[in-house]
């Protein structure tokens, strides 16, 4: 209950600091209007699991999490990649059914609210949405696992409407090798190699978070098309594996590709990571308690929840130390001195990681418009970042598949 | 005076017989083949689909074997076609769900290399336009409920990807329908069936009612807001088997403005056929589960070693020959029965045993021309050529439509 209370507060916090931010300064009302006017474009939120609970509505506001249309509308959340996500653990056709089920829960929930959503599936789509004043839904399957080794399950997404596949998750699969495990394949396998193209061909966007570095490169190799990094961030600034090197983000620039800025505290901050590392006990404490509040088999939206929710408990504590969303804008910096500002976004991991204190949820996103012009980023290159950068791609990809399509 | 009268008109009946005969059916042929070729001649089952999977099988080119391919539906006229997703009724649960998904990317792909000829279609309107364009309309029928793995959403899923019927149940029971041709363990449609139905309903989904028990048919009309289709059933007053469809069912089917395609299959459609091969083998379920045994997961040999077997024994005289005209019989029956509104054609070629003279699409334009002779108005015969079932899709399309907007 105390947490519960305390993140409300937080939350309630953070919105009058926007508000009272915006009241005055110059600044602050240049910011609002130029973020209400851009696309908003997040790559990555694991809203989709909460969508399994009958009783998840996204139309009314949460008292929990980060993600409902009420708050993408406070926060300017224009375009949304909900995320396909079951465990890597999960193989098999007992793996597709999964995805193929919140694949459902995700155009149901477009189904019930056609008057805020829309299910997008061209970065012409997402401005169409834009024009008519909704919410584009788009679903991006976060791991390769999903496919089950077959070709045939990859396409039917697409004909769903999936645009991203990340290649792994954070096990390798039959076919990629993952940065958290144990490399099997040296990077990509041949058949690998078959799935890319075949994205390429789909206009299906690469995505290579999650993925080892070497099936990183090797899926720079292979792809036609740019690749996205749905959400990872700067290794150079916080050296967890998930995040990418300064060479792999030139590498990806160099090709056309964006990164999109993951908010996970672990990631955004070597502090939180040295100190995870330190007492590895935490997490395990954590992973205990998530296990016990949501019980019941395939209860990722709820444990997605939970472990922000107890993560934060242990912040309060002093067990973990503070992360402020300002991390955020040193990442997207970075970023952008690194690979330029044609080649970053944002991609939250909301509702699926741990966030920053400031950017608990979507009301928050603001704040990075804000953060970057105090910064001295021109407006355009603001809009870049929000969202232009990722329709780029969306649109070089769209082109690299009716090419191929046209081939034969 | 009354015999002589009789006589007298007999006599004149001759004649004109004798005067008219031949050019009345050269006539007859050539307005057949005209009004059979600017129709759309839409087939509701065909299990083509599974042989996708073979390497030896190409639908662009001519096959030696089977019935379906591009060049035989042009040549027959047929220009839609229902592919059909089927596995064995005893898989089930996720690898049931994924064999499915596997079958309609097959369909999906098929079309895809052969847009020249071929288009996907989603409606009765995307049928009427592949038509104006000279392409054959492709669709998808899901055979059995099994194949969603008791899960709700996959009717959505299989929705969104193009299926556009779905038989309730196969050979076996399902874990929501009973089957015509399993011991009943449901009662018809549970709950959870009937929940299926509304859901179908919602997405525009034809609720198929071949292969099912008839309490589930009749659970099923009962339950479903928008009109039913046998995609491939036949008259069981002409030959009696649980495939087929009683009068009753066909009324009823009728009154609510569904329609029954007539199958082509031997034993559904010859009842000496049915008999002969009940004592010989045990009928189709008993031959169907031996073959399982020698085919294992391979659909396609299933078909094959079936149409072999049939083959076989109607050359030693074990079985009686069947000819294609017992379609027709069966066609009149439905339509004598319910009227002309209510009786399509479902093949089920590439998938059963055909009558002589039906052996592939490009018979087709036999029936045209048998219910002309037998006296049909051009404009019944468009409708069961593919009228009729456009019709139901399409008040399929507006019970979904109104279902959702709600």
């Amino acid at each position: 209950m105390i947490s519960v209370l305390m993140r409300v507060a937080t939350v309630a916090l953070g919105g009058l600091l926007v508000t009272t931010g915006l009241a005055g300064d110059s600044i602050s009302e240049k910011a609002r209007k130029l973020h209400f006017s851009s696309i908003v474009v997040d790559t990555h939120d694991d809203t989709t699991q909460r969508m399994l609970d009958p009783k998840f509505d996204v139309g009314s506001r949460q008292p929990m999490g980060s993600i409902d249309i009420p708050r993408m509308r406070e926060g300017g959340l224009g375009a949304i990649f909900f995320s396909i996500w079951i465990p890597s653990k999960v193989t098999g056709p007992a793996a597709v059914q999964k995805a193929l089920e919140q694949i459902d829960a995700v155009r149901e929930q477009v189904r019930k609210h056609p008057k805020d959503l829309v299910l997008a599936a061209t970065a012409e789509q997402i401005r169409q949405a834009h024009k008519n004043g909704k919410i584009a839904a788009l679903m991006g399957v976060e791991g390769g696992h999903m496919i089950n080794s077959d070709l045939g399950v990859l396409r039917r997404y697409a004909g769903l409407g999936v645009r991203y596949v990340t290649l792994t998750h954070s096990g390798n699969d039959e076919w990629a090798d993952s940065s958290t495990d144990k490399a099997a394949h040296n990077g990509l396998t041949d058949f690998g190699r078959n799935v890319v193209r075949e994205m390429n061909r789909l206009g299906v966007m690469v995505d290579i978070s999650h993925v080892s570095d070497k099936t990183f490169y090797d899926a720079l190799e292979v792809s036609r098309a740019p690749l996205l990094a749905s959400h990872s961030s700067c290794r150079a600034i916080c050296d967890a594996p998930r995040n990418m090197t300064d060479q792999m983000m030139k590498d990806l620039a160099a090709k056309g590709g964006v990164m999109q800025i993951n908010y996970h505290v672990g990631f955004l901050s070597q502090e939180f990571r040295n100190a995870e590392k330190a007492d590895p006990k935490i997490n395990e404490a954590i992973a205990e308690e998530v296990t016990k509040r949501c019980s019941g088999d395939s209860n990722e939206g709820c444990m997605l929840i939970e472990g922000d929710r107890i993560t934060r408990e242990y912040v309060a504590k002093g067990a973990l130390p503070r992360v402020e969303y300002t991390k955020i804008i040193e990442h997207i910096d970075h970023a952008v001195k690194v690979a330029g500002i044609d080649h970053v976004g944002l991609g939250s991991d909301f509702d699926g990681a741990n966030m920053p204190y400031g950017m608990e949820d979507a009301t928050m996103l603001p704040k990075i418009t804000v953060a970057l012009l105090e910064k001295g980023y021109s407006e355009g290159d603001v809009e870049k970042i929000l969202g232009q950068n990722t329709l780029r791609l969306m649109t070089d990809v769209e082109r690299v598949s009716r090419e191929l399509n046209a081939k034969k | 005076m009354r015999s002589r009268r009789a006589c007298l008109s007999f006599v004149s009946f001759l004649l004109v017989c004798w005067l008219m005969a031949p050019a009345n059916a050269d006539e007859i042929a050539e307005r057949a083949r005209k009004l059979h070729f600017s129709s759309i001649v839409l087939d509701t089952h065909d299990d083509t689909t599974q042989r996708f999977f073979s390497k030896d099988f190409d639908i662009a080119k001519r096959n030696a074997d089977g019935s379906i391919d591009i060049p035989r539906m042009r040549e027959g006229g047929m220009n839609a076609i229902f592919f059909s997703i089927w596995i064995d009724g005893r898989t089930l649960g996720p690898p049931a769900i994924q064999k499915a998904l596997d079958q309609i990317d097959a369909v999906h792909e098929n079309v895809r290399k052969n847009s020249k000829d071929m288009m996907f279609c989603r409606t009765a309107d995307d049928v009427r336009r592949s038509h104006a364009q000279g392409k054959i309309a492709a669709l998808i029928g899901v055979e059995g409920g099994h194949m969603i793995g008791n899960d709700i959403r996959m009717v959505r899923i299989f929705g969104d990807l193009g299926v556009r019927y779905m038989t309730l149940s196969h050979f076996y029971n399902d874990e929501w329908a009973d089957s015509s041709t399993d011991k009943p363990a449901h009662n018809g449609l549970t709950d959870y069936g009937k929940h299926i139905v509304r859901e179908m309903n919602r997405q525009g989904i034809m609720v198929d009612i071949s292969h099912v028990s008839d309490k589930t048919f009749y659970d099923a009309l009962e339950v479903s807001k928008a009109p039913l289709i046998a995609s491939h059933s036949s008259c069981r007053a002409l030959c009696s088997h649980v495939r087929d469809m009683s009068d009753d069912m066909i009324k009823a089917l009728a009154a609510k403005g569904g329609v029954i395609q007539i199958n082509y299959e031997v034993s559904f459609i010859d009842q000496a056929y049915k008999d002969a091969s009940d004592k010989l083998s045990g009928g189709v379920v008993a031959i169907f589960d031996q073959l399982k045994k020698e085919c294992g997961d391979d659909e396609e040999c299933l078909g094959k070693k079936m149409n072999e077997m049939h083959d076989k024994a109607v050359a030693e005289g074990k079985l009686p020959h069947v000819s294609w005209e017992r379609i027709i019989d069966h066609i009149d029956h439905a339509v004598k029965l319910v009227g002309a509104d209510h009786v399509g054609l479902g093949s089920d070629f590439d998938g059963a045993s055909m009558p002589e003279g039906m052996e592939d699409a490009s018979k087709l334009p036999k029936i045209t021309e048998a219910l002309m002779r037998k006296g049909y108005k051009d404009e019944d015969i468009r409708k069961i050529l593919g009228g009729n079932l456009l019709r139901v899709m399409e008040q399929n399309e507006k019970v979904s439509h109104e279902l959702q907007a709600q």
